[in-house]
């Protein structure tokens, strides 16, 4: 059987795959956005809150995938529950990374201006501070995405959703015909889910980016 | 408030104090000062010496230790912080537009937060645009980095006045601006300001600048202490101490006759031979000086008259040197 | 740019002078430790669980976990480096873009699948697994080698050349002291990546402690996979630690 022959034969259990494997990882990047940047929000301007929020996130993100996955599974068992936790705590380290570093690298004398005219500290926040962030926020959720994407697929050994399932398939059936075409249509649509969220995170930043800061001298 | 009249009031500083805590010494000693209404004053003194600090207490940008501070007549003081502020101008040497909005939209910011309906505000903008000599339907709708340094300082300025404040703080504004756009600028600044009569304070550490500018200054020493508050030409003339001495340098005197007019002093009634070099009523007497050294001569003419070496040795209060011996030399 | 290079690792925030400080991760790393061995000791194996969970055993698979992990490293520093200066050599301006667009794609491209593959060239084995972590791994180190290289201050760049020194020593005196500590922050996040991605080397029979975490699921034996997993885990803080403290003791001073 060609690969060609394999993904239209496996069409059905391939594209549900591909749609979970997406989902999973969207679920995962919603909830880390929502709380890494409401961390972001709150440490910025802390110092010690701030390198407390990064460390515990970066220490989470040295644990290797296949160790966490699998430590996960006493407490929230096989499939959805272990991966989505897991993904989900692997994407804090870039979206507080870049939310801090965004926030509080506003340019100060911009900042001072804006108090010297009246704006209230919710005002600078909303107006100034997470306009100006916001481009280095998307950065960072988008890095996430891809990141998370890779990860994704070591999640099927946990019986997690997604097109890793096609890479162990493939790995069990080691000299079988169909082995290399279920690897292969794993991987590749990975590889493709992956370009697709790039696409969608540039369209989002050429949409939502304040043009002020688009527009060169 | 304070700013029923956009015409300058009257601002008091009583004991003003800013003791960080941490710190041995208080950053701003005991400053006593009175700036009268639609007076510029400018504050000069070295980097360090908490100039700034006293500043930015007018707008409580930074919070005195203690001490009053009237606006006015009115308690700065019993005021809510972000309130008082959209009542006073203040623009800094970083400008600190904001890059995300148009030009437009940066003038407005203060209108808006103090509530003005739109279309008062569009013609607001468009106002302040041609005031400070960008035409508006080029700069409206632009973005800051498109603007260079000197365009990005007016923009600056007009942003300060949107709401018509009777009180302007600025912080070295023009100080990063290539010395031709400062120039340029602070002439501006001051045709705007004849016009305007806002009470300014103005922090700087240029001296000339602050002879240029300045209804007063306020020289300042450590910690904020005044060493002298007076007009240029006095202190020129009368420096209070060593201190103030050297911080205007060895050409007090020169300084001095740049300050004057030739309109402002009595020349000759005469009519200048053709070999006398012209000079223009509205010129300083330092040009006129220039002039004359340029020329070898001692008299220079005027449209009213014949202004002399004489006159110019007697508008800086110097007796007269003997005048013969210098037209000696010269010829 | 700046913004994506963060992630890839950026020099950590220097930790602070005090030493305790660095005395905090293997302090940690020694608790965890401590109380793995506390619960294994309370729990009665059975044969299955005894054949994995002993001193030789462990000893051996994290033996072949490091081996794997230290010769990966070493090859992506021969093969990123070079390659990272050579490009930011290039007087092609798509060669950046294209290198950092791939180096965030490469992110996405699952590791299990690029380990798999290789098995249909090389079959299983160790080289397999190096093959796998290399290619894995290259991408980071090789684009923090040309950022680093390319966020150099120009003037000074200039300033050497007006002073008369060669490209040669340029790079060598300059640039690539002053890109140390971006290229050290891409190697450790390497290193840390290779731990983890090393255990997927249980899957093509190149060994390593994924190989408990695998034969614990396998068999139903949850401890095994624990012990492997912590293990794992453990040395990938203590590498990242040993990184940080290289990364202190190799910049260059006034930096």
């Amino acid at each position: 059987m060609t690969f060609s022959e394999y993904v239209v034969s496996r069409w059905d259990t391939l594209s549900l795959a591909a749609v979970e494997h997406a989902l999973v990882v969207a679920l995962a990047i919603a909830i880390a956005t929502a709380v890494g940047v409401g961390v972001g929000l709150l440490t910025y301007e802390r110092p010690k809150a701030r390198g407390a929020s990064l460390t515990v996130s970066a220490g989470i993100l040295t644990i290797p995938s296949l160790a966490l996955l699998t430590l996960l599974i006493p407490i929230t068992g096989l499939g959805w529950g272990s991966t989505l936790i897991a993904l989900t705590a692997y994407a804090f380290l870039p979206i507080i990374r870049n939310t801090v570093t965004g926030l509080s690298g506003v340019d100060a004398a911009t900042v001072e201006a804006g108090r010297g005219m009246g704006m209230g500290a919710v005002r600078l926040l909303l107006r100034l501070r997470l306009p100006l962030a916001w481009p280095l926020i998307l950065t960072g959720v988008r890095i996430s995405a891809q990141m998370l994407i890779g990860i994704a697929a070591i999640a099927a050994y946990v019986d997690g959703p997604g097109l890793g399932s096609q890479i162990f398939e493939g790995l069990s059936r080691l000299g079988s015909v169909n082995s290399l075409n279920a690897t292969l249509a794993g991987t590749l649509g990975i590889v493709i889910i992956a370009v697709l969220f790039d696409a969608f995170f540039s369209a989002v930043r050429h949409l939502t980016t304040p043009r002020g800061l688009r527009v060169r001298p | 408030m304070f700013d029923r009249d956009p015409e300058g009031v009257r601002i008091e500083l009583r004991a003003l104090t800013k003791h960080y805590p941490g710190q041995p010494a208080p950053a701003v000693d005991n400053v006593n000062l009175v700036i009268p209404a639609g007076e510029l004053v400018v504050f000069v003194g070295p980097s360090g010496c908490g100039k700034t600090t006293t500043m930015k207490m007018i707008n409580r940008l930074v919070e005195p230790t203690s001490g009053e501070i009237r606006i006015g007549g009115q308690d700065v003081l019993s005021l809510h912080p972000d309130e008082l502020r959209r009542h006073i101008g203040y623009a800094i040497q970083q400008v600190g537009l904001f890059p995300h909005q148009t030009v437009g939209q940066n003038i407005a910011l203060v209108p808006k937060l103090l509530g003005w309906p739109a279309d008062r505000i569009a013609a607001r903008v468009e106002e302040l645009l041609a005031l400070v000599h960008l035409d508006p339907a080029m700069f409206r709708d632009r973005y800051p980095r498109q603007l260079s340094g000197g365009q990005q300082q007016r923009v600056g300025v007009a942003r300060a006045l949107a709401a018509d404040p009777p009180v302007m703080l600025m912080d070295e504004p023009f100080g990063a601006t290539d010395p031709i756009t400062r120039e340029h600028l602070q002439n501006e600044f001051v045709k705007l300001q004849k016009q305007l009569r806002k009470t300014i304070i103005f922090v700087t550490h240029d001296f000339e600048e602050a002879i240029k500018l300045g209804d007063r200054i306020a020289v300042l020493k450590d910690r904020s202490h005044i060493a002298q508050y007076d007009t240029p030409a006095n202190i020129l003339a009368n420096p209070a101490d060593d201190y103030v001495a050297g911080f205007i340098g060895q050409d007090a005197t020169l300084k001095r006759l740049a300050l004057l007019r030739v309109a402002d002093v009595p020349q000759e009634e005469a009519r200048p031979g053709r070999e006398l070099p012209r000079i223009a009523a509205d010129a300083t007497l330092r040009e006129a000086l220039d002039l004359m050294v340029a020329h070898g001569t001692d008299r220079c003419g005027t449209p009213s008259g014949v202004l002399t070496y004489a006159t110019l040795c007697a508008a800086v209060g110097s007796s007269a040197v003997a005048r013969e011996e210098v037209v000696a030399g010269d010829r | 740019m700046t913004a994506e290079t963060l992630t890839v690792g950026k020099p950590r925030n220097p930790v602070r002078a005090s030493g305790l400080r660095h005395l905090i991760t293997p302090a940690a790393i020694l608790i965890a430790l401590t109380a793995l061995y506390a619960w294994v000791g309370t729990l009665e194996l059975d044969s299955i669980e005894q054949r994995s969970l002993n001193a030789a055993v462990i000893l051996a698979k994290t033996v072949e976990h490091l081996r794997m992990t230290v010769i990966a490293t070493a090859l992506v520093v021969i093969i990123a480096i070079p390659l990272g200066i050579v490009a930011s050599r290039a007087k092609n301006r798509l060669v950046t873009p294209l290198i950092l667009t791939a180096g965030n794609l490469g992110q996405a491209v699952p590791c299990i699948g690029l380990l798999v593959l290789a098995t249909f060239v090389l079959g299983v084995g160790f080289q397999t697994a190096l093959v796998g972590l290399v290619a894995y791994a290259v991408l980071p180190v090789l684009r923090n080698t040309m950022v680093g290289l390319q966020q150099i201050d120009p003037a000074l760049i200039e300033a050497a050349r007006g002073m008369g020194m060669t490209k040669g020593q340029i790079l060598r005196r300059v640039e690539l002291k002053l890109a140390v500590p971006t290229i050290l922050a891409g190697l450790r996040t390497a290193l840390v990546l290779t731990v983890g991605v090393a255990t997927l080397g249980a899957f093509v029979a190149a060994g390593g402690l994924g190989e408990l975490i695998i034969n614990g699921l396998k068999l139903n034996r949850l401890p095994v996979t624990i012990v492997g997993g912590v293990l794992t885990a453990c040395i990938a803080f203590f590498i990242d630690w040993l990184g940080g403290l290289a990364e202190n003791l190799l910049k260059p001073r006034g930096m």
